[in-house]
């Protein structure tokens, strides 16, 4: 019998169930996630391959996105470079694969977390919702505007400029660079961030980090491998200055 | 009482050897030298007391002679004094009186009897000489004594120089042999060395080639040994990551599938749902176990150190697993150690666990912190681990006999293994000791930084 969504957890923000697309090669793994996530609240969409997952988004955008990196014709990688230029969705990989260069390699793709087989649904569950989560705003009514040099941010808005320019940031990116605006210059350890960025109260991985600075420092800094405002403070963490 | 070491037999022997052979030629030389010395000397004082003798008797012939001055007469240098016996009576100059004495009455007969001899003698504690030439007058002895100290003390000298040149030897005996059996055994120390480096984990660790073909050998020998273990080690690891690798996947439709029917657990009748939590517990148990495997399998690899606030760690993980402030234990000066982050949370948490299962759950995590050294105790309240077993435990799978005693065989029986290999990893170590007030201490320690 086809289990059906039970969405009394309900994820999705302004009362709508979130859409999660599951792009996984393995039926017996894609359709055991698919009723596991369902249980979890989610309308699930599963299909086998990149190129049907990268349909299915630009017809019917989903919210949340699972990613398998071992993938029959495209693979994983690509897949998740192009759900990127689609937009900011938050992918999280779901792979077997656990060493440092297929995880860098996700994320550099774009990624914005990364879970390996067999991951405990009741994880899973937590990394989406964390990645789900609205940017935390610095409070207050009015819109603010925090400037960091030629970095200006508005959190309420999700904006963030160089200069005269527009910055597009994915989710995850734009949480990133508000919690290190929200302190104002002080330093944020790698623990910290994947605590408040990503929900891993302990245990997460320090490459999530790493990865993700680099890609908000290539889109926020005019010399990416001299940064003037997100800076590396050696064995803290990191912080954000004017 | 402890056996010499090889080097040490080896230049006992060099110095033992040359001390023999520098005694044996220093004697040779000094015997003969010194028998050579004195019979040349002897000759020509015999020589000398002949021609004194000549000079003596000529003087004898005059009328009613003056014997001290005729003994006065003679040229004698400085050593040799003459002395006349005359018809029982001694005759000598005023300055040599009292020599007479050491002249024995052997030889005194001797002369007397007309038979010229010689014979060695003690003036005064000194070694002489005296020779005794009979003149032809009846019962008339020309004596002359002469002392032999100054040869002595050349002969003295001569010992001297010989004693120092022998222990000279023998100090080059020596030091040759501390030299030979340093070269000798200097592939054996660099071999040493290596194998030190591979037991502490350093498995890339090999010997040094020799220019010398006969000790190059050794040095070949032993790199290809330890490039076999390491092959059939890497293949082992391959095989352990490939089959967990290849059962992560399974693994994740069973753990999403047993998920599934969890969450529908009080809905089904008892006997299944007690078949369901069974299925749930073990493949929570067997995730872990792949997962375990997984990373023991390249456990072996370096720590990637990184600057880490242990402290931070330790406090998140300890307040995670339900400790209070009060049983976790901060010392030490706060500095950042540089381990490798997920090898150090995984050791806690190991050790937490095994607390949880064997000793009834940790009562302390104490953390101390130093420039050199990062300390880390858990304690529980079990029934401790007995001294015989505590190497034991940290073997993989090591569930059986040690810590079945210990009171469960749940878990996956790789995770002391893990804490151990993480350990070492770091150059550190694992050890377990009693708990003051009961109980077993499990104290991991770490080099705060690579090689201190």
């Amino acid at each position: 019998m086809r289990v059906l969504s039970q969405a009394r957890t309900a994820p999705g923000h302004h009362g709508r169930v979130a859409r999660l697309l599951i792009v996984e090669d393995d039926d017996r793994i894609r359709l055991s996630l698919k009723m596991a996530l369902e249980d979890e609240g989610y309308t699930v969409k599963d299909v086998p391959t990149a190129e049907e997952g990268l349909a299915d988004h630009a017809a019917n955008p989903a919210d949340l996105v699972l990613v398998d990196l071992m993938l029959p014709g495209m693979d994983g990688f690509d897949c998740i470079r192009s759900l990127r230029k689609l937009g900011d969705v938050p992918i999280v990989v779901v792979s077997a694969r656990d060493d440092t260069h297929d995880v860098v390699a996700a994320l550099e793709a774009g990624a914005d977390d990364y879970v390996v087989k067999p991951v405990a649904v009741k994880e899973l569950s937590a990394r989406l919702r964390a990645l789900k989560r609205r940017a935390r705003g610095s409070g207050g009514d009015a819109p603010k505007t925090l400037r960091f040099g030629e970095i200006e941010l508005r959190p309420e808005a999700g904006e963030v400029q160089l200069g005269e320019d527009p910055v597009h940031l994915t989710r995850t990116e734009f949480r990133l660079l508000c919690e290190l605006a929200d302190q104002q210059g002080r330093v944020l350890s790698r623990q910290q961030l994947l605590d408040r960025v990503w929900g891993y109260e302990v245990f997460g991985d320090d490459r999530l980090v790493d990865v993700h600075v680099g890609r908000l420092r290539r889109k926020i800094e005019r010399d990416p491998a001299n940064p003037k405002h997100l800076l590396t403070v050696r064995g803290l963490g990191y912080k954000l200055q004017a | 009482m402890k056996r010499l070491g090889l080097r040490a037999r080896v230049t006992a022997v060099f110095a033992l050897g040359a001390l023999a052979l520098s005694t044996a030629l220093s004697s040779v030389a000094y015997q003969i030298t010194r028998q050579n010395l004195l019979t040349e000397r002897e000759r020509t004082l015999v020589r000398s007391a002949y021609f004194d003798a000549v000079i003596v008797r000529e003087g004898l012939r005059a009328e009613n002679p003056a014997i001290s001055e005729v003994l006065r007469g003679l040229d004698t240098g400085e050593t040799r004094r003459p002395v006349l016996r005359r018809e029982g009576q001694w005759f000598s100059r005023s300055a040599d009186t009292g020599i007479t004495d050491s002249i024995p009455v052997a030889l005194q007969r001797l002369v007397s009897e007309g038979t010229p001899g010689t014979q060695r003698v003690d003036l005064d504690g000194e070694p002489a000489f005296v020779v005794g030439v009979p003149l032809d007058e009846v019962d008339t002895g020309f004596y002359e004594v002469t002392t032999l100290a100054e040869l002595e003390r050349t002969f003295n000298v001569l010992a001297t120089v010989l004693g120092v040149a022998a222990l000279g030897t023998t100090l080059a005996g020596a030091a040759l042999g501390v030299y030979a059996s340093r070269r000798v055994l200097e592939p054996l120390t660099g071999v040493a060395r290596a194998a030190d480096e591979i037991a502490t984990g350093d498995i890339s660790a090999r010997v040094a080639r020799d220019t010398d073909p006969d000790l190059d050998r050794l040095a070949v020998a032993f790199n290809s040994m330890v490039d076999a273990v390491q092959a059939k080690a890497d293949a082992d690891r391959r095989f352990a990551g490939d089959v967990s690798h290849e059962l992560r996947s399974p693994l994740q439709t069973l753990s999403a599938a047993t998920s599934v029917l969890a969450r529908r657990r009080d809905s089904l009748e008892p006997r299944t749902a007690a078949a369901v939590d069974l299925l749930t517990e073990e493949v929570t148990r067997f995730e872990q176990l792949v997962s375990d495997l997984l990373v023991l399998s390249r456990s072996d690899l370096p720590a990637e150190r990184r600057p880490t606030d242990v402290v931070g760690l330790v406090r998140g993980i300890a307040r995670q697993r339900g400790l209070t402030e009060e049983q976790i234990e901060v010392t030490g000066d706060g500095s950042r150690p540089e381990v490798d982050q997920r090898r150090f949370e995984q050791i806690l948490v190991n050790l937490l666990d095994n607390a949880d299962r064997h000793g009834g759950g940790a009562v302390r995590v104490g953390i101390c912190t130093d420039p050199v050294l990062v300390r880390l105790e858990v304690d529980d309240e079990g029934p401790g681990v007995p001294p015989d077993e505590r190497e034991l435990v940290f073997d993989r799978f090591a569930r059986g006999r040690a810590a079945s005693a210990r009171g469960g065989t749940d878990g996956t029986g790789l995770g002391l293994a893990l804490v151990k290999q993480h350990a070492l990893a770091h150059r550190g170590s694992v050890q377990i000791a009693d708990r003051p007030g009961g109980g077993a201490r499990f104290v991991v320690e770490l080099p705060a930084r690579e090689g201190s």
